[in-house]
């Protein structure tokens, strides 16, 4: 009696398991009854939804019988995500969108389609080169630019105005006005920074690099190795030591997020982010405490004052470059888009990529503020101060070194460390040279 | 109602008192009796291991030993997209082992592990033996509160903690430079020196793991039965010599077990660590094996190497402690 | 703020002043470790642009329960709600089971090949998993389990289980055997005794194990994220990763408002278990 009960007991938890394991067989036939159907991911929430629809209206009306299904993917989990999917033919989307810093990884891990024969009619030479370029391995193409963000700085017209500080016009300019600003602190905050500035902030950082002619790396032979201690990226870093020093109160153990917080609460007279960035400005002189689901007309309108107040309180202009007129080399974010060598689409989703590349596409990524792949069309970008700054900043921008490794390089955080160093007045020759060897190391 | 453990002698009628040797001495270890058994009693062990087993061979134990054969080759993102992977032997295990920094970051630590493991335990087993001794209600009160610790969606604890130990808006340094008249810490930087860093990650993972260890050393001190600690303070025994020399010997094989548990999970701290060092830490000079091994996920083949260094470096640390525990549990 | 936390010198004093203050101790010791906690909630009822700045905002005065409507404006989180819990449910029910037949193999047995097993279940646990993810989504792609909540379970039973035998086994040999034997002195079968005395005295591991457990499920992150890649398969966890924007600026409102309401149900489970908990001892005392 007692050991039939416990032999039961077992039994019948062997009998769940298989119960678990057999219903698990019939999840995925239903994707696979009627028509053909291609997915593609899009990163973050970056496409507007009107463009989403665009793209699945042409996309099906071109392919007679095939769905488009759009899925967006978190850009905090993209890379585990792609490192798994990618590989399986089962699961692979047909089109995904990538950040132009993690592409290097995939396409020489042999995860795209080579689409070089497609480049020309996508565009050409008109495409974003250094997004081309860190989709390439040697002088095959596996992924092209999708859309590009620049950098722009945001000032306080009025601190400016009480500090009598003019808008900078050379990025020496920039310095003197932003250690300037920080000595006069027209506003008494108690923590005032001219340009904010956190220690591990190198995305703003590395553009002194660049303007100065500077770079991360650069590939020597068939090797790269850190460029940080050339007498250019020197002449940079020197300059970034010194807004360091005496530009900014920033934090040492802050990084380029949400910098527009001290500037809301008037602690810095200017910052430097995507433009993006406009949309969170929030000046307390112009809050009118609207709640953001409040969908009324006089919510709305408000809201419309509020963001009008705190425009016209702010301004914007591209950092700028070692002579007036010109902007500086700033660091380029943005994305690129690819087909993974596993999709049993190809046909499908190069039609879908020649969607994209089309004007129609292109011009309406440039109406939502995004600098499109295509540059030929990124007048649609329209005239306002924001776009023009993004344009501007765009035109002469530069990405991270398109080293396969190159996301190595992020993943272990040399620069953020190096940054800090520097921040925290760290000799600049033996810091560079510390960091070289790391970048040399994790690269080869 | 629920007639806490510790209230002096209800009038429950002792039927059948167990073993009288109960009071001072901790009680034998069970002992399996070996009786002889018919085949089917001898079958059954095996059939209630199997529903356990089926689960973790298949979707645990075979990704582990893939991760151990992976690291013998040179294995990245390529190989899994079809490239052949080559054999390199024991590659891997000495181009770790004979970077000093890797002996740094081993160094670093075990010494994490073993101060966030005792200290969790003292403080896990202190709260623990309090729950008992307290009423419903403030022991509602107090479960809840850990529990709520444990429980809460990590990325949402750990921003709170990220925001507390802010250096420009966080309470503990507005707490520090106003109130508290430290003029000092306005500006100051938890995270940019390691000890402090460290310090900081030692608070939260040791606020974060107390829990699990009252939750189950408290379920371990329920297991006492009344009447023996009944005897006990009959015998006129007090409530520390109760803890030291019957609560804390009768629940011995809890506390082994979740002290072990600590020390495994201590040595591979990851999810704090983490979010610190992305809090704007020095990153290079503040890695454990958890975030270290997984500076090196996209090798692939490092990573599994390092992972089975690892797990000789555990074994290493509790071996004393299973044979222990092993030779007493015959 | 653990400087706060007397760890010794407890549990010297007994009766009623004593205990009272025991418990006013306790209550202190609550309010210091939910402090963290409480910020959290607190911050979920202020508006963004009171979340960072130079004077704290200790109580939500003139707060809003704009972020708490925020999370409810799409359907999305109920979605991830109803994943979460059939996972978790799924993966509760069958890991504690599965964990409690070998727990008991292991503590009521003994058999050939039953050391090996126990050094095996904690070994397998010292192993780093950061990296299996990989090789368990390929074998959950191989069986077609990809954005399948089974799919899901199976990898956290797998998880959870080498932890829960290893826990429950300590509690079943907790019971001292001689009170099932007592037991069947009295005239009960083996099953009998064992159901009757040993498992009631159980509840509270289980309850330790189960709650462990509940929570390994309903928080988790790394292998939903690549497990579910549909954005209907997602878990609550990975909603509210999702709310974490890159390229915008991040309402921490409606995260903590999100992360709170994510928290209730683990109270909840543990309030309902507890009450068992209680049961489940009254009776062990009675009979025991």
């Amino acid at each position: 009696m007692k050991r039939v009960r416990r032999g039961g007991l077992a039994a019948l938890s062997v009998g769940m398991l298989l119960a678990v394991a057999a219903c698990g067989g019939g999840e995925d036939d239903a994707a696979a009854s009627g028509d053909e159907e291609i997915t593609l991911w899009l990163a973050g929430s970056d496409t507007p939804q009107e463009l989403r629809d665009y793209l699945v209206e042409t996309f099906e009306a071109q392919n007679e019988g095939a769905t488009l299904v759009i899925e967006e993917q978190d850009w905090n989990g993209l890379v585990p995500r792609l490192q798994t999917a990618l590989a399986s033919e089962d699961q692979t989307p047909d089109l995904v969108e990538i950040g132009n810093t993690q592409s290097p990884t995939f396409t020489n891990a042999g995860a795209f389609t080579d689409i070089s024969d497609m480049v020309g009619d996508l565009g050409g030479d008109d495409l974003l080169q250094g997004f081309v370029e860190a989709g390439s391995v040697d002088s095959t193409v596996y992924a092209v630019p999708y859309y590009s963000g620049a950098r722009a700085v945001f000032y306080r017209k009025d601190l400016f105005q009480a500090a009598g500080i003019q808008v900078p016009t050379t990025l020496e300019e920039f310095g003197a006005a932003a250690k300037a600003l920080q000595a006069a602190n027209p506003g008494g905050a108690p923590n005032f920074s001219g340009f904010w500035f956190p220690g591990q902030d190198w995305y703003n950082g590395i553009a002194w690099i660049y303007s100065a002619g500077g770079d991360l790396a650069e590939k020597d032979g068939d090797q790269w190795v850190g460029a940080l201690s050339s007498p250019e990226s020197q002449e940079g870093l020197a300059a970034v030591q010194d807004l360091f020093a005496n530009a900014t109160t920033a934090p040492r153990d802050a990084d380029s997020a949400e910098p527009w917080i001290p500037f809301n609460n008037g602690e810095a007279a200017m910052f430097s982010a995507p433009t993006w960035a406009r949309w969170s400005i929030d000046l307390p002189e112009c809050n009118k405490g609207v709640d953001p689901e409040d969908e009324s007309e006089a919510g709305k309108a408000l809201l419309a004052e509020q963001q009008a107040c705190n425009e016209e309180k702010t301004g914007i202009f591209p950092l700028p470059g070692n002579a007036a007129g010109e902007p500086a080399t700033v660091f380029a974010g943005g994305s690129n888009i690819a087909i993974p060598a596993k999709s049993q689409n190809q046909d499908l989703a190069k039609s879908l990529l020649e969607i994209i590349f089309s004007e129609e596409y292109q011009t309406m990524l440039a109406e939502n503020g995004l600098i499109p792949g295509n540059s030929s069309y990124a007048d649609a970008l329209g005239d306002d101060v924001y776009a023009q700054a993004a344009l501007a900043a765009a035109l002469d921008a530069k990405l991270t070194p398109p080293a396969e490794r190159w996301a190595e390089v992020e993943g272990d955080r040399i620069l953020e460390d190096f940054f800090q160093e520097i921040a925290g007045g760290a000799d600049l020759a033996e810091a560079s040279a510390r960091a070289d060897q790391l970048i040399t190391e994790t690269l080869n | 109602m629920t007639a806490p453990r510790t209230t002096p002698a209800p009038p429950a009628p002792p039927v059948s008192t167990p073993a009288p040797d109960v009071p001072v001495e901790p009680a034998p270890r069970p002992v399996v009796r070996a009786r002889p058994r018919p085949f089917r009693a001898r079958l059954s062990p095996y059939l209630l291991l199997v529903p356990a087993l089926v689960p973790v061979a298949v979707a645990l134990g075979w990704p582990l030993l893939r991760q151990f054969v992976i690291s013998f080759q040179e294995y990245g993102l390529a190989q899994e997209f079809g490239q052949p992977a080559e054999w390199v032997g024991f590659d891997n295990y000495t181009a770790l082992l004979s970077d000093p920094y890797v002996w740094g970051v081993i160094g670093r630590s075990i010494a994490f592990c073993l101060v966030n493991a005792a200290l969790t335990m003292v403080v896990g087993v202190g709260l623990a033996v309090l729950l008992t001794r307290v009423g419903t209600a403030a022991r509602t009160v107090l479960q809840v509160g850990l529990l709520l610790a444990w429980g809460t969606p990590v990325l949402a604890t750990m921003t709170v903690w990220q925001w507390l130990f802010d250096s420009q808006y966080g309470v503990i340094n507005w707490l520090l430079a106003g109130p508290l008249g430290a003029e000092g810490m306005r500006q100051h930087s938890w995270i940019i020196e390691p000890a402090s860093f460290y310090f900081v990650a030692t608070v939260i993972v040791v606020w974060m793991s107390v829990p699990f260890v009252v939750f189950s050393v408290y379920a371990g001190l329920l297991q006492v039965p009344d009447e023996v600690m009944e005897a006990a303070q009959l015998d006129g025994a007090g409530p520390w010599q109760r803890l030291r020399h019957l609560q804390l010997p009768m629940v011995k094989p809890v506390l082994m077990i979740v002290g072990l548990l600590q020390v495994i999970w201590d040595l591979r701290v990851f999810t704090q660590i983490y979010v610190l060092q992305r809090a704007g830490a020095p990153t290079r000079e503040t890695h454990l094996l958890g975030t270290y091994i997984y500076s090196l996920s996209k090798e692939f083949s490092m990573a599994g190497a390092m992972a089975t260094i690892m797990l000789v470096i555990t074994l290493g640390l509790t071996v004393f402690y299973i044979r222990r525990m092993l030779r007493e549990d015959v | 703020m653990s400087t706060a936390v007397p760890t010794r010198a407890r549990g010297r004093r007994t009766g009623g002043a004593g205990r009272r203050a025991l418990g006013a101790l306790a209550v202190v010791l609550a309010l210091v470790w939910v402090f963290p906690i409480y910020w959290m909630v607190s911050s979920a009822f202020l508006p963004t642009n009171r979340l960072r700045t130079s004077e704290p905002s200790f109580f939500p005065v003139d707060g809003t329960l704009s972020n708490f409507r925020r999370v409810f404006s799409d359907g999305t989180f109920f979605d991830a709600f109803r994943v979460s819990l059939a996972v978790t449910g799924i993966t509760l029910v069958a890991a504690i089971l599965f964990a409690f037949l070998a727990a008991l193999a292991v503590s009521r047995f003994r058999f050939r090949g039953r050391k090996s097993f126990i050094v095996t279940i904690l070994v397998v646990q010292m192993i780093p998993a950061e990296g299996l993810f990989i090789s368990q989504y390929r074998l959950l792609d191989d069986w077609g389990l990809v954005n399948a909540v089974l799919g899901l379970t199976v990898v956290y039973v797998a998880a959870i289980l080498p932890f829960t035998v290893w826990m429950l086994r300590g509690f079943v040999s907790g019971v001292p055997i001689e009170l099932e034997e007592a037991a069947m002195c009295d005239g009960l079968s083996r099953t009998g005794a064992f159901f009757r005395i040993t498992f009631p005295l159980l509840a509270p591991g289980l309850v330790a194990a189960g709650v462990y457990g509940f929570l390994q499920a309903w928080n988790e992150y790394t292998l939903a994220l690549v497990v579910m890649t549909d954005p209907e398969q997602r878990t609550l966890p990975l909603w509210l990763q999702g709310m974490v924007e890159a390229n915008k600026a991040t309402d921490w409102g409606v995260i903590m408002a999100g992360a709170t309401l994510i928290s209730v149900p683990v109270i909840v489970f543990f309030l309902l278990v507890q009450k068992r908990m209680s049961a489940g001892l009254v009776a062990g005392a009675v009979k025991g």
